[in-house]
């Protein structure tokens, strides 16, 4: 996966960049390229958590060095550069920070922003009468294809990647909090990545256009077969091309193929420069789609994917990506011969088979509305869904880290604890997937940004215990375990 | 439209008939007693222990007949043993909020919103019922047992609704109690916030409906306790009004679609207070957990959900006011600091489907519910089951209740644990090695 993204220069665009880069904000951070020497390295250190590095590996009661944002050092005994900011994380379970696809838009620009989703909460998927709309936020926005005449890298060079949403970027909204409260991190807006850096815009944008959406439905064969012939063309196309360039070396004044006709959103897939999204839950549609993909070697990544679990080892051979939530309910179709319908194995059978499953919540904004467990806040909850269908706890928990930061084309920076990955914690006081476990702590770039005991939103709520350290003897929190009564019975 | 009614009719039809034309199995009507050893048993009894730890509870005619130690079993040579390792076993559940028995609103038949006047008593939920349906087979599939089918909140009365098995497919099997309740509505949906009436009208009214019906079953008891041969002519039956008999000797409770303080104060009020009738909250919310502790005073169960949280911000939801500007308030947690002691938890299916009824407890306990001595599933079983006065039952794990059971790998709160398998009345409704995806990997 491409991991710099060029971005397509509309005029418009040109002109809100030119304003911005007016701004003493930004002009500050482009004389930081040549000030980098002067500025003294920052250190945070969390110490004393059990880390869960995501990779599989645990360290116990171990420590987490970020210096300048990056983890430098995880291990015991680390040597702490002078002026380390130490965050006390004894007792508590150290994460990856959580990353959210399909994310409203409202977490990066607060309660004004026009949002995917605007309402209270989502009757169930089941009825169709009134749930037409259902998982329509998951469609991602249709980039404009990319020109590469338009490419700028000077230009990247020297702001860095931008996105659409840099300028949107609200970095003070109480919905951002409310989302690093519940460990999330990196949220995908749209096509976008943004990293929730709380109380600075610098840096926000981490992947851009990283999806490029395809329509394949049962309901339009001419609409497939018209995409049939796009992917192939395309295909063609690019064996052609590099024909063209071996002989070129031998005849210089062979032609270059033409790209006339060429779809140049497949092309973008083929050549890697994107991945193609489906959304799709038929298990006709997601073979298809499977078929299409072996045939014209690429990935697809597929949204809804509620039949997933019927094809799965073809979406396992096809390399499948699925965005799945694991709660959804479909009732089987009698008329059908074959298997059809949700079911709550859907996750653990295609993680089995291969594919790499992402998790989204059912519903994907924030519910103000008080329904709580099912909207974003929650997204552990709904991975616990996918542990209900035979999911191991440990793919459960990359289903919210590593697999969708794959998909955003991330994963070099997000997604699990390693050494020069981003240092974007999240400190909890249990296991992140149990239902009773809460934040404590989050850090975004080697910055505590979120303490529960010092923010409105959930410091009433079983108020973390001091960890009392007097003299080397340790008094660690209250465990959050379950408790479970004894039997009166005896 | 059509195919939503096709495909009901085709689920009631193809659809679960467990039992028919075949040998009855263990633990059913007429089958051997079979006995499940399990890890834990969450009882939910509320005399005797609240749980078993590897202990064995038996199954006869679909009805429990032991829960205890092995040792305290007596022997017998028929008895079919079921080991069932280190799975725990629970009383199926029990949603007091739901729409979902049958065509509703939300399928887009209007069967059960028929808000002719603002208080219509004589209207049944009953009638609507479509017993297997695929809303109550995958309820039954989730370990929610038993439901209260409901009319909707369009009107102050949206008629009677009636407490139902999920997980058959034949009337006579899935009632349980009809009515099961007088639909109460108050404030919020019923209002017509921009024309007609509002909250002043609509307790005017529903008052007034809540003594004609009273004046009406008055008029039954005092014929009822006259001596035969002094009575005069019977009073006129009037189907508007007969549900009041029921209500006035307190075999069926109000269930009070009820929520922001100052509506929840009227309900504990006018409907226990004033007509000392049996009512129980529904929904609850919003701010309403301060009348926890008069709740708990009055005898009035607290049936929460599905909102299930105040929130900071209400936004345009702000009906009570900037009632929580401090935080996220556990609406669960808050009765229960407000010292009521029977919280119990509600879906409002399809607002979420029954498969969520236990996120209602997870969510309970996140914010701040007390579940040391397993309240959060007392509020799933037991308590909705006195609530709607059916704890002879079902509800809980005790000898002579339906052997409604749930056998499920963990705590049922957590999303995690997986149910292996539902039964109701000893008869399997679920059996996780025989859903399609099991049978499709054989």
């Amino acid at each position: 996966m491409q991991l710099l993204k060029k971005r397509f220069l509309t005029p418009v665009f040109a002109l809100a960049s030119a304003a911005i880069l007016a701004a003493p904000i930004f002009s500050a951070s482009l004389a930081s390229e040549d000030e980098a020497e002067e500025e003294p390295d920052t250190y945070l250190a969390v110490i004393g958590g059990d880390i869960y590095t995501g990779t599989g590996e645990v360290l116990r009661s171990a420590t987490l060095l970020s210096k300048n944002g990056k983890i430098e050092q995880i291990g015991y005994d680390l040597y702490l550069p002078e002026g380390t900011k130490e965050l006390d994380a004894r007792g508590l379970r150290v994460y990856p920070g959580l990353v959210a696809l399909s994310a409203t838009t409202r977490l990066s620009q607060g309660t004004f922003a026009a949002g995917l989703d605007f309402h209270e909460f989502k009757p169930h998927a089941d009825n169709e009468g009134i749930c037409g709309d259902c998982g329509k936020d998951l469609e991602v926005i249709v980039p404009p294809a990319l020109d590469p005449g338009e490419y700028s890298t000077e230009h990247l060079a020297v702001e860095g990647l931008k996105s659409d949403f840099d300028d949107s970027y609200d970095p003070y909204n109480g919905f951002l909090v409310m989302a690093l409260g519940n460990g999330i991190t990196t949220v995908q807006q749209s096509n976008t990545a943004i990293k929730l850096r709380r109380g600075r815009i610098d840096d926000v944008t981490m992947s851009d256009k990283t999806m490029t959406s395809f329509s394949w439905s049962g309901s339009n064969p001419s609409g497939k077969a018209d995409l049939r012939d796009k992917f192939r063309a395309a295909t063609n196309y690019l064996v052609e091309f590099r024909r063209w360039e071996e002989l070129v070396k031998k005849d210089k004044e062979l032609k270059e193929p033409s790209q006339k006709g060429i779809d140049s959103r497949a092309l973008e897939v083929l050549q890697g420069r994107s991945m193609a999204k489906f959304n799709a839950n038929s298990a006709d549609d997601l073979l298809g789609i499977a078929r299409l993909a072996q045939t014209n070697k690429f990935r697809p990544v597929i949204g809804g994917c509620v039949e997933g679990w019927i094809v799965a080892e073809e979406l396992g051979r096809a390399g499948a990506y699925a965005i799945v939530t694991p709660r959804t309910r479909s009732d089987r179709t009698e008329t059908l011969t074959r298997e059809s319908g949700s079911s709550i194995e859907n996750a653990a059978i295609l993680h089995a088979a291969g594919v790499q499953v992402a998790v989204v919540p059912a519903d994907t904004s924030i519910d103000m509305g008080g329904i709580s467990g099912r909207d974003l806040l929650h997204l552990p909850i709904e991975a616990g869904f996918a542990v209900r269908g035979g999911m191991s706890d440990k793919a459960a928990l990359e289903s919210i880290t590593i697999v969708p930061a794959r998909l955003l084309g991330i994963d070099h920076r997000v997604g699990t604890l390693e050494v020069g990955k981003d240092a974007d914690l999240v400190l909890t006081d249990g296991d992140i997937l149990h239902y009773q476990t809460f934040v404590q702590y989050t850090v975004v770039g080697g910055e505590q940004v979120y303490d529960k005991q010092e923010e409105v939103f959930y410091a009433h709520i079983r108020p973390r215990a001091e960890v009392a350290v007097d003299a080397g003897e340790e008094v660690t929190e209250e465990v959050t375990e379950e408790v479970t009564p004894a039997s009166t019975e005896e | 439209m059509l195919t939503l009614l096709a495909s009901c009719l085709f689920s009631a039809t193809l659809s679960g008939t467990p039992g028919l034309d075949v040998q009855p199995g263990p633990g059913e009507i007429g089958g051997v007693e079979v006995a499940y050893r399990a890890a834990k048993i969450l009882t939910m009894a509320l005399e005797g222990p609240l749980v078993v730890d590897n202990g064995v509870v038996v199954v006869r005619d679909g009805r429990v007949a032991f829960v205890g130690k092995e040792r305290d079993l007596p022997a017998s040579e028929s008895r079919v043993v079921q080991d069932l390792g280190d799975m725990w076993l629970m009383p199926g559940m029990i949603d007091l909020h739901t729409h979902e028995s049958g065509l509703s609103l939300y399928s887009g038949v209007n069967d059960l919103n028929d808000t002719v006047f603002l208080t219509n008593p004589g209207l049944r939920a009953s009638s609507a019922v479509t017993p297997g349906n695929s809303s109550s087979m995958k309820a039954a599939a989730a370990g929610v047992t038993t439901v209260l089918y409901i009319p909707g909140s369009g009107s102050n009365m949206g008629g009677q609704g009636v407490l139902l098995k999920t997980g058959f497919d034949k009337y006579e099997e899935v009632e349980v109690r009809n009515p099961g309740s007088l639909k109460l509505a108050q404030a919020g949906n019923p209002e017509r916030f921009a024309w007609g009436v509002n909250r002043s009208f609509m307790n005017w009214n529903t008052r007034d409906t809540f003594k004609r019906g009273l004046a009406y079953a008055k008029k039954w008891i005092a014929y009822e306790n006259e001596p035969e041969e002094e009575r005069g002519p019977a009073p006129l039956v009037d189907p508007q009004w007969e549900l009041f008999r029921a209500l006035a000797s307190g075999e069926v409770q109000v269930s009070t679609h009820t929520q922001i303080y100052q509506v929840v104060l009227e309900t504990l009020t006018m409907v226990r207070q004033e007509f000392g009738l049996d009512v129980y909250i529904d929904h609850g919310t919003i701010g309403a957990w301060r009348l926890g502790g008069l709740a708990e005073e009055l005898g009035v169960k607290a049936i929460v959900g599905p909102r299930n949280v105040d929130t900071p911000d209400r936004g345009f939801m702000n009906w009570a006011g900037n009632i929580e500007a401090e935080g996220f308030r556990g609406v669960a947690a808050g009765y229960q600091q407000a010292g009521h002691k029977w919280v119990g938890f509600n879906t409002d299916a399809p607002v979420i489907m029954d498969e969520e009824f236990i996120v209602q407890a997870a969510m309970a306990v996140h914010f701040g519910f007390d579940d040391t001595t397993m309240d959060s599933v007392r509020g799933l079983t037991i308590v909705p089951a006195v609530a709607a006065g059916i704890q002879d039952k079902v509800g809980s794990l005790e000898v002579g209740k339906h052997a409604d059971i749930i056998i499920i790998s963990g705590h049922p709160a957590d999303p995690r644990s997986q149910i292996a398998k539902v039964l109701i009345e000893g008869r399997t409704v679920f059996d996780s090695e025989k859903s399609p995806a099991a049978l499709l990997a054989k």
